[in-house]
């Protein structure tokens, strides 16, 4: 029987659920354990799952990911928490230097099956750090995989999927929407695959790529544009690494035209790559230049600045039809 | 005039609070500052401040009952006027915007919204029913696109020569030069007046005194077939005088006798002769240029079409393998189809197939001529009124029978040069009969 | 046995990640991880102990401090009396041992797999040796130290001292020294060559351990690039 949960709901569901059936996963970070998370995603896993498998550390990242990895070496599925994704620099170093290169380095003898989760993504008025979008900067990385859900029913499919990945996989949860809507969520395990996108809604005269919280302010935008007679395809990349292309290349061999929304800086943010491929692979299909629509290249803006930043309804419906209309 | 108050957000990423003790009551006056409620949030207790002064008309809330941030929970009238509003009842509103308290929304910092709002299921694995369309659309580049649109060519509905059928530029240039043909539109330079301009012009002639004459089909004709010609063909003119007092004096020496043959032997059939000749040796002047193939093709036939003037306008009737006949037959063909024109019993077939043509204004009096080419042939000669004129011959000055010859080719694929040659070798055969004999 | 890890002291958090699953597991296997005196200055160094500590991660911490991080002598690398006494800050035991005496580090070693075997968590044990020779090829150590100071220690060489305590106890003799050298050289010399003589990269090698399955991605490009290699300059 299916529930309606929101997406911290969701995900804390998969986390019950999986460590159910795999004794091997544990889950810690800071204030996960006995608090639940600060968002009260890892609420009453410890209750049930014990200390052992369920607790607290020091106020440690880069520690908290290289324990992880000596843990996935040592044959457990940790699964930590960055408890802002703005907070897993200092364990930048571990995650590019051994999370990703390790089965690299080990030529397979090791891998490490672990999960990086954390809250990201702007919207809630808060300051920088609990605010930015930084998948760019790992996605780039070889060995790393980077997975941004856009509702309840996919997060919870997606970290299952992340989860029983042999490869590290981060999982980023954007913040904005932990709480903004529910959906109908089947009890028991299921997978959504992660390197596959979706197609939300189908259209003919634009395709636009967005991920994360950005998917209804486009769904919104979608709406706008309607009267005006556009037809709009939505993908949802989902997968940030490895890029889903056959996805948007396809739509735009029909459509034409491609904007991609992100609420990340401009400048070598994933839009960048997208449009890359799209140029690629389907270069004599092109009637407008492919467009991003994304945050400045700018630290994130303090709580009033904010909708300033990230890209509104009225902001990408403008520019659908720019581009529509080129 | 009432305020209402929301419960305001006091940071901490606090989102509701408990009434602990409301500190005012229905229809107290407070100033603007003093404390209306203690509040309980997750982090502290504390007092909230009315941002007016005024009334208070009415309390929305009980103690110990949930606020949420936005929430209003006071009235206030600012006007300070007694109002007789005494609150029937405290709404409850906590029952409408309950929302899931279970998730006790902590964020340590920021404000994350909470909503019960329910969005449609997930179609996950649903097959994609739609049918993939397959919209015919061109391929091109960028560049090849722009073109397209500024030349006002639809790039979808041209077939492409590049690799795997995209359109390239050239295919788009081909196409709209097409549709201009077919349009017509196409201005030489700027001082030839636009159609638009031309019509407006037109618009400005009095009508009194003007007279409209219909065109007719063979003019319409005529006037297509010389556009499409001049406008195609870069059209350049050889001319050239000769010295045809010895083929005069033979002419003179047989028309009588022929006559009687009921043969009319005029300058024509020799220059025919001649004519083919040279086309013999230069076959480029027999020749259409294939531009979509980018191919001269050479042709090993003479159909000599000979441009003749009736009343109904110009008509070219072609003389078939023109090489096979004799002088004698020419002139008899010459003569027939003449006339046949002229009397409007020419058939179509034989206004068709020339591969060179040659016309005769001089039999109306003309002297000098810039032919237009019978398109899609490559040259025509043009043929002026044979007169007599003083030349200078061994350093004197004695009479001679002059024949002008106007020779347009296609500069395309005939340089100045060949042209020059081409008259030479027709001087060389007419100014001397006899090499007829020989070389023709 | 992990492979080399570059950035200096990273690894210490692997292995109390290492430890702490033998704990969660209930196995009592111990890990050992080897830092130098530079290593110790990282903040990933503090960040492993202390969490070694706090989850009573059977890891033993051996610190190989040879006096110099490069050019860096130990005086600079920090004010502390010795690296062993960082233990205390961490809650755990810390031992000052002689790095070139093999007898005292077993001892210590020992004492301190059994302690990590008995669920009392880890230790740390500075191993206090000198670096003879230079840093690497391109280093040239008398720019920053004494040659005085380097003749000092070579008579401390543990190896030397080995021997020496071999030959006294009549357990070696100076043909069996000649004997293992040259067979030891060999062994190495022939491992060196085995190595140097095989051939060049498997292309494949270098994109097929990046994930499990390859990406789209990943196979594009390996085939691009092998259409390239045998289609020779198209």
């Amino acid at each position: 029987m299916p529930n309606t949960l929101n997406m911290v709901q969701a995900i804390n569901q998969a986390l019950m659920e999986e460590m159910n059936s795999d004794e091997t996963i544990v889950v810690y970070g800071e204030d996960v354990g006995v608090e639940g998370g600060v968002f009260r995603v890892t609420a009453d896993l410890q209750k049930k799952y014990g200390e052992k498998r369920v607790f607290d550390t020091p106020l440690a990242e880069s520690a908290i990911v290289g324990t992880a990895v000596g843990m996935a070496i040592n044959g457990l599925r940790p699964i930590v928490e960055m408890q802002f994704s703005g907070f897993s620099y200092p364990a930048f170093n571990q995650i590019i230097s051994h999370v990703a290169r390790m089965r690299n380095r080990s030529r397979g003898k090791y891998n490490l099956p672990m999960v990086i989760r954390a809250p990201y993504g702007g919207g809630i008025r808060a300051l920088e750090h609990h605010s930015e979008s930084t998948e760019a900067l790992y996605a780039q990385i070889p060995g790393l995989k980077v997975v941004i859900p856009s509702t309840p029913y996919d997060a919870k499919g997606l970290l299952i999927s992340a989860i029983r990945d042999n490869d590290p996989v981060l999982f980023w949860e954007p913040k904005r929407i932990y709480r903004a809507f529910k959906q109908e969520v089947p009890e028991g395990t299921y997978e959504i695959p992660i390197g596959k996108a979706k197609i939300i809604q189908s259209g003919e005269d634009i395709t636009v790529v967005s991920w994360g919280a950005m998917v209804r302010d486009v769904q919104k935008a979608i709406e706008m544009v309607k009267v005006k007679d556009i037809s709009v395809e939505l993908i949802d990349l989902r997968t940030i690494a490895p890029i889903d292309r056959e996805s948007f290349v396809e739509s735009v061999k029909k459509t034409g035209r491609i904007l991609v929304v992100h609420e990340a800086p401009k400048t070598l943010g994933v839009g960048a790559e997208i449009i890359s491929i799209v140029n690629e692979k389907a270069f004599l299909y092109l009637e407008a230049p492919p467009t991003r629509l994304t945050g400045f290249d700018t630290t994130f803006p303090l709580p009033r600045g904010e909708q300033h930043y990230i890209p509104t309804p009225e902001r990408i419906a403008k520019t659908i039809e720019d581009v529509v209309r080129y | 005039m009432r305020f209402e108050f929301q419960f305001p957000d006091i940071g901490e990423g606090i989102h509701e609070g408990i009434i602990t003790k409301w500190l005012v009551n229905v229809g107290d006056m407070i100033k603007e500052g003093d404390s209306v409620a203690e509040v309980e949030t997750d982090k502290v207790t504390t007092e909230i401040p009315s941002p007016k002064t005024g009334k208070i008309v009415e309390l929305r809330a009980n103690n110990g009952d949930t606020i949420h941030v936005g929430d209003v929970f006071v009235v206030i009238d600012t006007e300070g006027n007694a109002e007789d509003v005494s609150p029937e009842e405290i709404k409850d509103t906590l029952n409408e915007k309950k929302e899931i308290v279970e998730e006790e929304n902590a964020g340590v910092v920021g404000e994350v919204i909470a909503s019960s709002e329910v969005i449609a299921p997930s179609d996950e694995n649903k097959e994609n029913n739609e049918d993939k369309k397959d919209v015919k659309k061109a391929l091109a580049t960028p560049v090849a696109r722009k073109l397209a649109k500024d030349l006002g060519v639809d790039i979808n509905q041209i077939v492409g020569s590049g690799p795997n059928g995209r359109v390239m530029k050239e295919d788009i240039i081909k196409a709209s030069e097409k549709l201009q043909v077919g349009k017509q539109e196409i201005t030489l330079d700027e001082t030839i007046k636009t159609a638009s301009q031309a019509q407006e012009e037109k618009l400005l002639i009095e009508d009194e005194k003007i007279e409209r004459i219909p065109l007719t089909k063979i003019r319409k004709t005529i006037a297509e077939k010389m556009t499409q010609s001049r406008f195609t063909i870069p059209h350049t003119t050889a001319m050239d005088e000769l010295d045809v007092t010895e083929l005069y004096e033979l002419r003179k020496r047989y028309k009588d006798s022929l006559r009687e043959e009921e043969i009319n032997l005029t300058f024509m059939p020799f220059i025919i002769k001649a004519t083919i000749a040279v086309l013999k040796q230069m076959p480029e002047f027999n020749s259409t240029l294939d531009e979509e193939n980018d191919e001269l093709i050479l042709k090993k036939f003479y159909h000599i079409g000979i441009a003749t003037d009736t009343d109904r306008g110009l008509m070219v009737p072609v003389i078939k393998d023109a090489d096979r006949l004799s002088i004698v037959e020419l002139a008899k063909k010459v003569d027939e189809i003449s006339n046949k024109a002229k009397n409007n019993q020419i058939e179509l077939k034989d206004l068709k197939g020339s591969s060179f043509t040659i016309t005769n204004y001089g039999s109306i009096g003309g002297y000098y001529g810039i032919p237009i080419i019978n398109y899609p042939e490559s040259a025509i000669l043009g043929v002026g009124r044979i007169v007599q004129k003083p030349i200078i011959k061994n350093d004197e000055i004695v009479k001679a029978w002059i024949l002008p010859l106007s020779l347009s080719y296609d500069h395309r694929i005939i340089d100045g040069a060949s042209g020059a040659r081409f008259l030479n070798m027709m001087k060389e055969l007419l100014e001397n009969p006899e090499m007829l004999l020989l070389k023709a | 046995m992990l492979p080399v890890s570059v950035p200096i002291a990273s690894q210490l958090q692997h292995a109390t990640g290492i430890g702490m699953a033998n704990n969660i597991k209930g196995e009592k296997n111990v890990v050992m991880t080897y830092v130098g005196d530079g290593g110790t200055s990282h903040g990933d160094f503090h960040e492993a102990l202390n969490f070694a500590a706090v989850f009573n991660a059977p890891v033993i911490f051996i610190i190989q401090n040879n006096q110099y991080a490069i050019s860096t002598p130990r005086k600079v690398q920090t004010k502390s009396k010795n690296l062993a006494v960082k233990a205390i800050a961490y809650g755990l035991p810390g031992i000052l041992v002689d790095g070139n005496d093999l007898f005292a580090m077993y001892n210590a070693s020992k004492a301190a797999v059994e302690r990590a075997r008995n669920g009392e968590g880890p230790t740390l044990i500075e191993a206090f040796t000198y670096r003879l020779g230079a840093h690497t090829t391109s280093d040239d150590p008398t720019k920053y130290r004494e040659d005085k100071e380097v003749e000092e220690w070579k008579k401390k060489d543990p190896i030397l001292r080995l021997e020496l305590f071999l030959k006294n106890k009549g357990l070696i003799d100076d043909k069996w020294v000649e004997n293992t050298k040259a067979e030891l050289e060999k062994d190495v010399t022939a491992t060196f060559e085995e190595i140097e003589g095989k051939s060049d990269t498997e292309i494949d090698d270098i994109f097929k351990f990046t994930y499990e399955k390859m990406t789209p991605q990943l196979e594009e490009q390996l085939s691009e690039y092998k259409a390239f290699l045998e289609g020779g300059n198209k």
